[in-house]
């Protein structure tokens, strides 16, 4: 439960919101350690969520690359179509425990939105979700379910209408009404404790790969891969192998080719202060934050979780930037080759997996953190198309 | 920047202005945003600080990533050379306060700190006991701006125990004042002045006239403490302006 990761991470918020944190952190602390949350977060995780999800070996794209097997972790199967309900119905037990009786969360490509949306409902809670004009059109099967489901979807206008605007909207609710809400942050990035609790939400991914590796072929994986936006299912499949020998790779968005730097705040941005945390971001020379670009609205954000900047400074974890042409391309093989349709962020990281399987023997191992489906992206893929 | 002093402004808050500014509500969001698009650079702020602080007293507020990303040490030191005395970070929490603190110390400006409604009496006695300057206590459960009724607090003892931490040091209320009566009931709760942001920049932005502005700092400067407090003891005035 560290407040930094080296350097990186911090609370870097107005004085408001510092109770809010500090009753987050206690409340977390002790529900880790109670035995009834965690059997009722274990008990919503198998009957609401669907979990464990498959590790699925992916035999025709293996052959596709012609190296080493790609296995995909399945997170594309959670309820609600991603990995981000571990995470939301996580801290939603841990707002109901604090007594609130309000969420609110901010949305990059819907899905953390729609996650929260499904956990206030089946929790009672009323709930409001911030979500960027920009994304609220190129993502909008997932506006319209989190209204069915009861959430109201409030339109950032302003600056450039994406994650980072709807980060800003919700923190600034949040400073406003701390009192009475939970802010269900959706990534691995904000203030202390919010990457702590996030990894410690979604490490089921990785506990689980490691199970799954051992059961399906013996051992652990020789790589593990997952895209990074602000970095939670990265996170998450990676905290539980950090003290092992397997190889991570991490796998941001570079955007359309010709674009100086995507979204890839690891590769291409410089240490900064960004909504609460100290973190790679991508900003300009007056230490403004950039304007970033990715086909893939949950990618498209400047910042990243302080633990992966730790990570990267220390090797731990190798950070590659993949563009949007080549995301589009990994969708389609994905499509044709093992009939799974990924959503465009996850599609990253599989091209950089087949890519890695190509250069590596057959007998070696990779895993691929499939982070969720792609229905939501098939106006995008189609236009892309044409 | 004439009208103000003549007013009985008593010091100056320059804003420089952030991509993502938190802490702040639609009207001044907007303002940074302007001043962005206008290009507004570091350099910029430095030339305003070397004017301004000619006629009053200057604090800047940046938010930290511009101070971080320039390095702490060489932006407080131009800050200092260019005439500003004091610096407010609107994101700096107690906890991240250090490195900060040093860099301020080392060239002489003033780091004011920043107290809240909801925290304990004993973080607000610490946040007072360190900051320099003056303890900016923001008056209210929201960014800059918003003056909603509903969102009254009582701040009587959040004032009393910044009063405890700040050794003599004035402490200063802002967010939500924007007239005389805020301005007495900000008065009434104990703070030695008041800090004017949000409706400042609403007079800017639609060209208020010199007069006008003269006049309307005067009845804030002129406000005493609405009726059941005790009357401050030689109030000061700070009055806050973000600046394209």
């Amino acid at each position: 439960m560290a407040r930094r990761y080296g350097p990186y991470g911090g609370a870097y918020v107005p004085e408001t919101l510092v109770p809010a944190l500090e009753e987050l952190e206690a409340t977390w602390r002790s529900a880790r350690r109670d035995p009834a949350f965690r059997a009722e977060l274990k008990r919503r995780a198998t009957t609401y969520a669907g979990r464990p999800t498959p590790l699925y070996l992916a035999e025709r794209l293996t052959r596709r690359a012609g190296g080493a097997r790609i296995w995909l972790k399945r997170e594309d199967l959670v309820h609600g179509g991603a990995h981000k309900l571990n995470n939301a119905l996580g801290q939603g037990l841990l707002a109901v425990r604090m007594g609130k009786r309000r969420l609110i969360a901010e949305t990059g490509a819907g899905q953390h939105g729609v996650a929260t949306a499904l956990v206030g409902a089946a929790l009672g809670l009323a709930t409001d979700v911030y979500m960027g004009e920009v994304d609220m059109a190129r993502q909008r099967p997932n506006v319209e379910r989190m209204r069915l489901l009861g959430a109201r979807v409030v339109p950032v206008r302003s600056g450039r209408r994406t994650l980072k605007e709807a980060i800003n909207a919700a923190l600034r609710d949040w400073i406003a009404t701390v009192r009475t809400t939970h802010y269900v942050l959706g990534s691995a990035v904000g203030p202390h404790p919010f990457p702590s609790v996030v990894a410690d939400f979604q490490s089921v991914i990785g506990r689980e790969i490691r199970r799954q590796s051992v059961r399906s072929f013996g051992r652990l994986p020789d790589l593990a891969i997952a895209c990074v936006g602000g970095g939670s299912n990265a996170i998450g499949t990676f905290h539980p192998l950090l003290r092992t020998p397997v190889e991570l790779w991490g796998v941001e968005a570079a955007g359309p080719r010709g674009s100086s730097h995507g979204a890839a705040s690891l590769t291409r941005g410089a240490p900064g202060i960004l909504h609460g945390s100290l973190s790679y971001v991508l900003q300009n020379a007056e230490g403004q934050v950039a304007d970033t670009e990715s086909i893939s609205a949950g990618l498209d954000y400047a910042g990243v979780g302080p633990e992966h900047a730790y990570l990267r400074d220390t090797g731990r974890v190798r950070y590659l930037a993949v563009h949007d042409a080549d995301a589009l391309r990994a969708f389609h093989w994905l499509a044709r080759d093992e009939g799974i349709l990924p959503a465009l962020e996850p599609a990253h990281a599989i091209y950089a997996a087949v890519g890695a399987a190509r250069r590596r023997p057959a007998r070696q191992n990779i895993v691929v953190t499939l982070s969720g489906r792609g229905d939501k992206d098939l106006e995008v893929v189609l236009d892309a198309a044409r | 920047m004439a009208a103000l002093v003549r007013g009985g402004a008593s010091a100056l808050e320059l804003g420089f202005p952030f991509s993502d500014p938190i802490a702040d509500g639609t009207v001044l969001e907007a303002a940074h945003d302007r001043a962005l698009r206008n290009g507004t650079t570091w350099d910029d702020l430095q030339r305003a600080c070397r004017v301004a602080s000619a006629r009053l007293p200057v604090a800047v507020m940046t938010y930290a990533n511009p101070l971080w990303h320039r390095g702490l040490d060489r932006a407080i030191r131009e800050l200092a050379r260019s005439g500003a005395t004091g610096l407010i970070v609107p994101d700096l929490s107690y906890e991240e306060r250090g490195p900060f603190v040093r860099s301020a110390r080392a060239h002489g400006l003033a780091l004011v700190l920043l107290g809240a409604p909801g925290i304990a009496a004993a973080r607000m006695r610490a946040i007072a006991s360190s900051a320099r300057g003056f303890v900016y206590l923001v008056g209210q459960y929201g960014t800059t701006g918003t003056a909603r009724a509903g969102a009254r607090v009582d701040l009587r003892p959040l004032v009393r125990a910044a009063r405890a931490g700040a050794d003599g040091r004035p402490v200063l209320l802002g967010f939500g004042v924007r007239d005389r009566t805020t301005a007495a009931r900000a008065l009434a709760s104990g703070a030695d002045g008041v800090i004017v942001g949000t409706a400042l920049e609403e007079r800017l932005e639609r060209r208020a006239a010199p007069a006008e502005l003269e006049r309307w700092i005067r009845s804030i400067a002129s406000a005493r403490p609405s009726s059941g407090a005790r009357a401050s003891p030689t109030p000061k005035r700070a009055v806050a302006v973000r600046r394209p």
